[in-house]
């Protein structure tokens, strides 16, 4: 018992892994506690101590909270943060402790969770699923497992794959799979159904999760600068964080998780009235990034986009496909600037890669010398993703449509390096979803 | 190598221990677990002739059998009718002549271990039993027999070599009948292979 | 013979701990953080996986389950064994050590894919096959160029190949072996650039579902494989015991940390390959490159 002891109170000061289920508005956020020294953010709910569920997560989405709830090992705790954005229901989540304020204070009670945990007797979240076989199954078949023959039944209560041809002409099973909405490596938010065949996807169909709430989310600059002028400074500082956000996303997904710490920590540096030495830092990071070469290998020619398969997307995605298409040469203050599009020709998951980083860097230049220009309200705005005009379809929508195309016949590994290499926003589908059918 | 006690009870649970995981092999349900069941009873005898001084043969029994094994197993679930092999499946068939076949044949051998006289005099700690092994098994033709087999290895890496879309008639992916391999080149006219297109990342050689 | 297994797998805990801390430190030095905060990390976070509970899947091989860190942690330490610390310090210096660390190196396919394969999960199963790929492409530029390091000392055992390398080491007088065998090192492991099996875009991997002791023991038994590993390249490549001024198995402990520390860095900067990728260039490239290795070492010793 002594042993046990001392083991927990050395085991409450380590950093609380944490597993995140960012909701509306809480990705950014939840990118920004990564950077906490007193949390781990970890990528699978079977190393953490808390749940963390960030922003507004709707009753949809109840039973995928319920499952990763009680994927978490004893002793267990969850949170809510709640961002008061207003109008939102608590998650449906009946243990979660509600926590309101800023970062600190988050911080504050996931690290005071994850010690009354281990040495002050805080309870264990109980498990909210019964604990029941997906199909009946027990007695029927020989063995009494479920079936009969060799492909026969619901062998302990799951049905065997159907069987498809492969790329090679073969009749393979197929492995029919429901990721997200908190895969870490999937956009926070965003549901994928997938078809393998080994680790190589036949069939992609991809949805914003029913638990996001559209309009949750506070509105950002770039929502802003569709309705009103805003100062070009305060929009390009915006979107070099973002590419940069981006970027350390895609990182980790390459398996630099420290690399991505320290992109994330410039990324977040990058703000309205941050010091010149900081926005310096932050340029020279995406651009060593950017031309990176031990970087190559695992993007080059990973989802090709042809110019001709673009459809409706523009933005970074069709300018990494050789389009040049930038709705700010449009604007008079931009042209004021010298503004040019940032382009490459390749259109594969590198090219992506260096126009955003490209962009960022350009972004941080602009905003040094905007002053203090305004965007002209009567041009469509460049959002991260590409042009967005005031009640039209969000450019994720457009990506969305261009995805599942994109990763059939790519291993699993490639497959996530090119949807992350979109940037597609859930939350913009989901709003997308939300509205009127007038045009589709 | 000297008989000790050690050596005794060990050669005793190698040996009762391969027998068993031998008979978990036919026991099992799962292609994977009788795969693994048979890598154990493998590494048993391994074990054993380690003991009788063979540790080269005995090893290299081993090292063979651990990549062997996963392959096979690997095979057999790509190959079986039975997807994932989930539905519990006997890992028998003509039951009543194979196990007539295997008593049979276990009787003829435990007889041969009974009755064969075994040479029983000790090994000279300083024998090199590996050496021998190879000037018996080889002797003059030793450089023969290993050029054979580098070659044979060198024919193996040739075919993967073409195997690969990155053949000799070039880029697979640029010809092969619908549905590409990678959905972001077009579909060729049959029996025309595109030229590979430039690579825009220049000096990087892959796909 | 107890005395020396004892002894063996102290030095083999005490790498694995090292290991962790060089982890923590390169990756704070990469991430741009406090370096001392992060020594901490390795303890708090390994009492921490041991007091949480365990956790299960929906019809695992549970047996299997459990065994295959066990297993793992065992071929480390066997592996471990047939390399000498100094003169004659070998718990299991046997005439076939380089045999020995092959065949306990091969097993650790089994142990990594009995613990993909066992928690009826798919993440953890893709990792299984994917991490069958990769050994299947390292293992034979690992045999091919631990038999280069033979030739010239005329014998398996690795002892006789430190002795081998008094005068030149084998990293000099055979250029081709170590980068090879550092590519299996990291492949062995499944660490870094070649961490396919347990990989972030398959949240994990083979340990996706593990959770608590479990993980923990996993851990340590894939660092203890980093260390066998690396303490086998000092032995065969840089000279093993031999060095001057301080004692023989101090040298052995400062070069194994060294190859661990350039593994442990590699997987900090750079980014996990892409598997098919890797299949072809190892079978392509490195096989004939370590055959050559072998014909060259195998001219010099004629």
């Amino acid at each position: 018992m002594g042993l046990r002891a001392a083991l927990s109170r050395l085991a409450a000061a380590a950093p609380v892994p944490v597993f995140l289920a960012p909701g509306a508005g809480g990705r950014s956020p939840a990118q920004r506690l990564r950077l906490s020294p007193y949390l781990e953010v970890v990528d699978s709910p079977r190393r953490a101590t808390v749940m963390l569920v960030v922003g507004a997560v709707a009753a949809g989405a109840a039973e995928e909270l319920h499952r990763v709830h009680d994927q978490l090992p004893h002793p267990r705790a969850v949170l809510w943060w709640d961002m008061e954005t207003g109008a939102t229901a608590p998650p449906p989540l009946p243990t979660a402790e509600r926590v309101v304020g800023d970062e600190a204070a988050v911080v504050g009670a996931v690290v005071a969770a994850h010690r009354g945990l281990l040495s002050a007797g805080r309870p264990s979240s109980p498990p909210l699923l019964a604990d029941v076989e997906p199909n009946d199954w027990r007695g029927v078949g020989p063995f009494g497992q479920g079936g009969k023959g060799m492909t026969g039944g619901t062998p302990y209560g799951r049905p065997l794959p159907t069987r498809a041809p492969d790329r090679d002409g073969l009749e393979l099973d197929q492995l029919v799979l429901t990721l997200g909405p908190w895969l870490p490596m999937l956009p926070a938010g965003l549901v994928v159904e997938v078809k393998l065949q080994g680790d190589v996807v036949q069939e992609v169909t991809l949805a914003p999760s029913p638990g996001l709430v559209p309009g949750a989310a506070p509105a950002d600059v770039f929502e802003r600068a569709r309705v009103e002028p805003v100062p070009i400074a305060e929009l390009e500082l915006a979107r070099a964080r973002h590419h940069l956000l981006w970027a350390g996303e895609v990182l980790v997904l390459l398996g630099l998780v420290a690399e991505s710490r320290r992109v994330l920590r410039a990324a977040v540096a990058v703000v309205p009235g941050a010091a010149a030495a900081e926005l310096a830092h932050a340029a020279r990071t995406a651009g060593a990034l950017a031309s990176a070469r031990r970087l190559r290998h695992p993007m080059a020619r990973v989802g090709l986009v042809g110019a001709d398969r673009l459809g409706e997307v523009a933005g970074p995605t069709a300018r990494a496909s050789g389009v040049v298409t930038d709705a700010r040469t449009d604007d008079p203050a931009y042209r004021s600037l010298g503004f040019e599009a940032v382009t490459e020709e390749a259109g594969d998951a590198l090219a992506r890669w260096r126009v955003r980083l490209g962009e960022a860097v350009r972004s941080l230049e602009l905003a040094a010398e905007a002053g203090d220009r305004l965007t002209s309200v009567d041009c469509t705005p460049e959002g991260p993703r590409g042009p967005w005009r005031a009640g039209g379809p969000s450019p994720s929508t457009a990506l969305a449509h261009l995805a599942p195309g994109l990763l059939v016949g790519l291993e699993w590994g490639d497959a996530v390096v090119a949807l992350a290499s979109l940037d597609l926003e859930p939350a913009e589908l989901a709003a997308d979803a939300a509205r009127p059918a007038e045009s589709t | 190598m000297t008989r000790t006690l050690a050596g005794d009870v060990v050669f005793a649970a190698a040996g009762i221990g391969s027998v068993l995981s031998a008979w978990r092999v036919f026991r099992t349900d799962s292609m994977v677990r009788a795969a693994y069941w048979l890598l154990a009873s493998f590494v048993g005898v391994g074990i054993i002739l380690v003991l009788l001084s063979a540790s080269f043969l005995g090893l290299v029994l081993m090292l063979m059998m651990a990549g062997e094994m996963t392959i096979m197993a690997v095979f057999m679930v790509m190959f079986m009718m039975n997807p994932a092999g989930l539905n519990p499946m006997t890992m028998v068939h003509q039951r009543r002549s194979a196990t007539t076949a295997g008593v049979v044949s276990f009787l003829a051998l435990a007889g041969v271990g009974l009755v064969a006289h075994f040479p029983d005099r000790p090994v000279s700690p300083d024998a090199r039993p590996t050496a021998e092994l190879g000037q018996e098994l080889l002797g003059d033709s030793m450089l023969v027999f290993e050029t054979a087999g580098v070659t044979l290895l060198a024919t193996m890496i040739g075919s993967i070599a073409l195997a690969t879309h990155k053949g000799r008639f070039g880029d697979a992916q640029s010809s092969s009948l619908p549905p590409p391999v990678d959905p972001a080149e077009p579909v060729a006219a049959e029996g025309a292979a595109e030229p590979p297109e430039s690579d825009p990342h220049a000096g990087m050689d892959h796909r | 013979m107890i005395g020396s297994v004892v002894a063996l797998l102290v030095l083999l805990a005490a790498g694995v701990v090292a290991t962790a801390l060089i982890d923590s430190a390169v990756g704070a030095v990469v991430g741009g953080e406090p370096v001392g905060r992060a020594l901490k990390g390795p303890f708090t976070r390994s009492a921490l996986l041991a007091v949480q509970g365990r956790t299960t899947t929906e019809r695992p091989d549970a047996g299997t389950w459990r065994l295959a860190p066990a297993l793992l942690g065992g071929l480390a330490a066997v592996g471990a064994a047939a390399v000498p610390l100094g003169r004659g310090l070998a718990a299991g210096d046997v005439p076939d050590g380089i045999v020995l660390f092959g065949v306990a190196m091969a097993l650790v396919m089994v142990a990594v894919f009995l613990h993909g394969w066992s928690p009826n999960s798919p993440f953890p199963l893709f990792g299984a096959y994917r991490f069958a790929a990769l050994a299947l492409s390292y293992e034979m530029p690992l045999a091919l160029v631990l038999i280069g390091t033979a030739l010239p000392a005329q014998s398996l055992s690795v002892g006789d190949i430190v002795s081998s390398q008094a005068g030149l080491w084998n990293v000099v007088r055979q250029p081709l072996g170590l980068p090879l065998f550092l590519v299996a090192v990291a492949g062995l492991a499944f660490w870094g650039p070649l961490n396919v099996a347990d990989a972030p875009d398959l949240v994990g991997g083979t340990a996706a579902e593990s959770s608590g002791p479990a993980l923990l023991a996993w851990r340590a038994a894939r660092s203890a494989v980093l260390v066998a590993a690396a303490a086998m390249a000092a032995a065969a490549f840089l000279g093993g015991w031999n060095g001057p001024l301080l004692p023989g198995p101090v040298w052995m402990a400062v070069k194994t940390m060294g190859i661990v520390a350039l593994v442990v860095t590699s997987g900090h900067r750079i980014p996990r390959v892409r598997l098919e990728r890797f299949v072809v260039v190892a079978w392509v490239v490195l096989i004939p490159l370590a055959l050559l290795d072998v014909f060259a070492a195998g001219i010099v010793a004629l």
